[in-house]
């Protein structure tokens, strides 16, 4: 059985519940008082000691606002008034998302460590034994979604376990318990999958055509990920939301770059052969 | 603040300006989430890049002094060269490599487990391999040397030693460590390095070709040591490899692009190209001309070594520059990858 997410930002409030969840259950440590003056995120990106991070985007849609505005005449006539075309709902809107570890379906993160650390476990979630991790740094790069960092403090790597240990008795993650409007869905894959685009298509009934499911192989997750456990319901560019469209399985390239490098050998070797011949 | 008139407003690189959000507000964008990189950056200490570089000298010095005794070179000198010069590279490496895990002490958890897809762990199996294989080579060698003492059971077993075998046994690993690490960096998310990919094996080995090729040629400048045939050659090899390694730094820089651009800018460009292409590759090439000489020999040895770090130094930087910057994360998971069906974009 695959367990997952399913984040729908459409009905995120803001409230920051899953972060503080999060903290407290996997006893977190904080992570300083910087305040960034980005909208209401101080958090600013997901790391080994942030395993939710809420996002608050300002402003989501592209925008073309140039000059003074007259904010009278905005809020008479927007599309006439403003140089540019800009449009009112790009003034107006306001985006939460709760980001978290996507629990690719090919991990790169896994496929890099060269310990074993990062294992799939019985729900299919991509894990980091604590006991095992050493520390070498490789799946911080290899990811690429930037979810993990090394703590410094403690010198290893971390980041959402889908709370396996929750999970292990029977309870969904700290952060879907503690989502107050169901923003965040814990379940079977399969399950948010059909619940992902039954929403869409209420969403596009309504008139939200921009709506749609990222981290299924179509949006995010191609190039060899085969798509995300922790699905999101977007209404923006996956860039608004600091995510990469098409994030790619960087190993893909291991038979290339081996073969390229054999080759290198050979002519290497030849020129040193040829240089001390006779 | 500025005119408006005069400019398109899709020209300013999409920045909002408005009354209420002035132009200085840089960090408000069209793409991307308050300029906060989508990935994160490496965060590899100083040890990574010595380690690079010794590794590939430690490679490059085997693999010569192998093939040419091969090919039936018998100078004595030269091959102790090549073989202590791989010794102490590879004595230092795995030091290296542990001092920078964040958990030193667990090291040996990266021998619990073969991994075919981790660049990483075929590293540590290759480098465990070719340091123990090449080592037990320089031992052979250092009891023959008489350097382990006369008469006594260990200088006996090690002097037994099929030295030449382990040599040819570990070259294929010595070739392997030389690469891996170009073909380690590459395949992360990291857009300079990933976008490379292919080259970066390439380019690293063929470093670690001209930097052991160096290492052993200081050496014998350095001391007078070597026969005269045998420095030409290695003046050859020397040529060879540089013109080469010139060629893999145009072709990447050329395939890297608009990625590339770390490399190509600010501090870090200059110091790529006036210590790696100017320094280290060039320099050394023009020097490298026309008679063999000890002075200018050693000169060039040395401002190839030199080179050879900085070009190891310069990319494992440029990373984190690429890594920093949002943009080139999003164009380039969005070029690599274009989808089937662009739909809802």
């Amino acid at each position: 059985m695959a367990t997952g997410f399913l984040t729908d930002t459409t009905v995120c409030i803001g409230c920051k519940a899953c972060e503080v969840a999060c903290k407290q259950w996997n006893q977190l440590p904080a992570d300083g008082y910087e305040l960034t003056g980005d909208s209401y995120d101080n958090t600013k990106t997901l790391s080994g000691t942030t395993w939710r991070h809420v996002a608050f985007i300002e402003n989501p849609k592209k925008k073309r606002l140039t000059g003074d505005v007259d904010l009278v005449a905005l809020a008479e006539d927007v599309r006439e008034q403003l140089p540019g075309g800009a449009e009112l709902d790009a003034l107006g809107r306001w985006a939460f998302m709760s980001d978290v570890c996507k629990h690719c379906v090919e991990a790169p993160c896994q496929q890099a460590c060269p310990t074993g650390s990062i294992i799939r476990n019985e729900f299919d979630n991509v894990f980091i034994q604590p006991d095992i991790c050493n520390g070498c740094g490789y799946c911080i790069p290899a990811c690429p979604y930037g979810v993990i960092t090394r703590v410094p403090e403690d010198g290893r790597a971390f980041k959402c376990t889908l709370c396996y240990d929750r999970q292990k008795d029977g309870l969904e993650p700290a952060c879907a318990k503690a989502c107050p409007t169901e923003s965040i869905m814990f379940g079977e894959v399969e399950e948010l999958e059909r619940r992902a685009e039954q929403r869409v298509q209420e969403l596009h009934d309504r008139g939200y055509t921009s709506a749609f499911v990222y981290g299924t192989p179509e949006v995010g997750g191609t190039g060899g990920i085969g798509g995300n456990h922790s699905k999101f319901i977007l209404m923006d560019e996956p860039e608004t939301y600091n995510l990469p469209r098409h994030p790619f399985l960087p190993q893909e390239k291991l038979n290339q770059a081996s073969a390229a490098s054999i080759a290198a050998a050979a002519v290497l070797g030849a020129v040193v052969a040829w240089a001390f011949r006779g | 603040m500025t005119d408006v008139t005069r400019e398109a407003p899709q020209q300013r690189n999409g920045h909002v300006e408005t009354s209420h959000h002035p132009r200085k507000d840089d960090r408000r964008q069209d793409k991307g989430y308050y300029d906060i990189p989508p990935i994160k950056e490496h965060t590899w200490t100083w040890e990574v890049p010595v380690y690079f570089w010794l590794g590939g000298i430690g490679s490059g010095a085997h693999v010569v002094t192998t093939i040419a005794r091969m090919c039936g070179n018998k100078d004595l000198a030269f091959l102790r060269a090549g073989r202590y010069i791989t010794l102490v590279a590879m004595m230092l490496s795995p030091v290296l490599l542990i001092m920078d895990l964040g958990r030193p002490e667990r090291f040996y958890n990266m021998l619990r487990i073969v991994k075919w897809r981790s660049p990483m762990s075929m590293g540590t199996w290759g480098l465990t391999l070719f340091a123990n294989l090449s080592g037990l080579a320089a031992a052979s060698q250092a009891a023959r040397d008489g350097l382990l003492g006369r008469e006594n059971f260990l200088a006996r077993s090690f002097a037994a030693l099929p030295d030449r075998l382990l040599s040819i046994l570990a070259a294929p690993f010595g070739v392997f460590v030389g690469a891996y690490t170009g073909v380690l960096i590459a395949l992360t998310s990291t857009p300079i390095w990933a976008r490379n990919a292919v080259l970066m094996g390439p380019l690293f080995l063929t470093s670690a070709m001209s930097t052991g090729l160096s290492a052993i040629s200081f050496v014998l400048n350095l001391g007078g040591w070597g026969e005269r045939k045998t420095l030409e050659s290695l003046q050859k090899a020397e040529r060879a490899s540089l013109l080469l390694e010139m060629g893999l730094i145009a072709a990447s820089l050329l395939r890297m692009g608009r990625w590339g651009k770390p490399l190509r800018s600010g501090k870090l460009g200059a110091a790529f190209f006036g210590g790696t292409v100017a320094g280290g590759v060039l320099a050394p090439l023009a020097l490298l001309q026309g008679r063999e000489s000890r002075g200018r020999g050693i000169l060039a040895s040395l401002l190839v070594l030199a080179g050879g770090y900085i070009l190891r130094r310069a990319i494992l930087e440029a990373g984190k520059h690429s890594a920093r910057d949002p943009e080139a994360t999003f164009t380039f998971a969005w070029q690599e990858n274009l989808p089937l069906r662009d739909e809802n974009v």
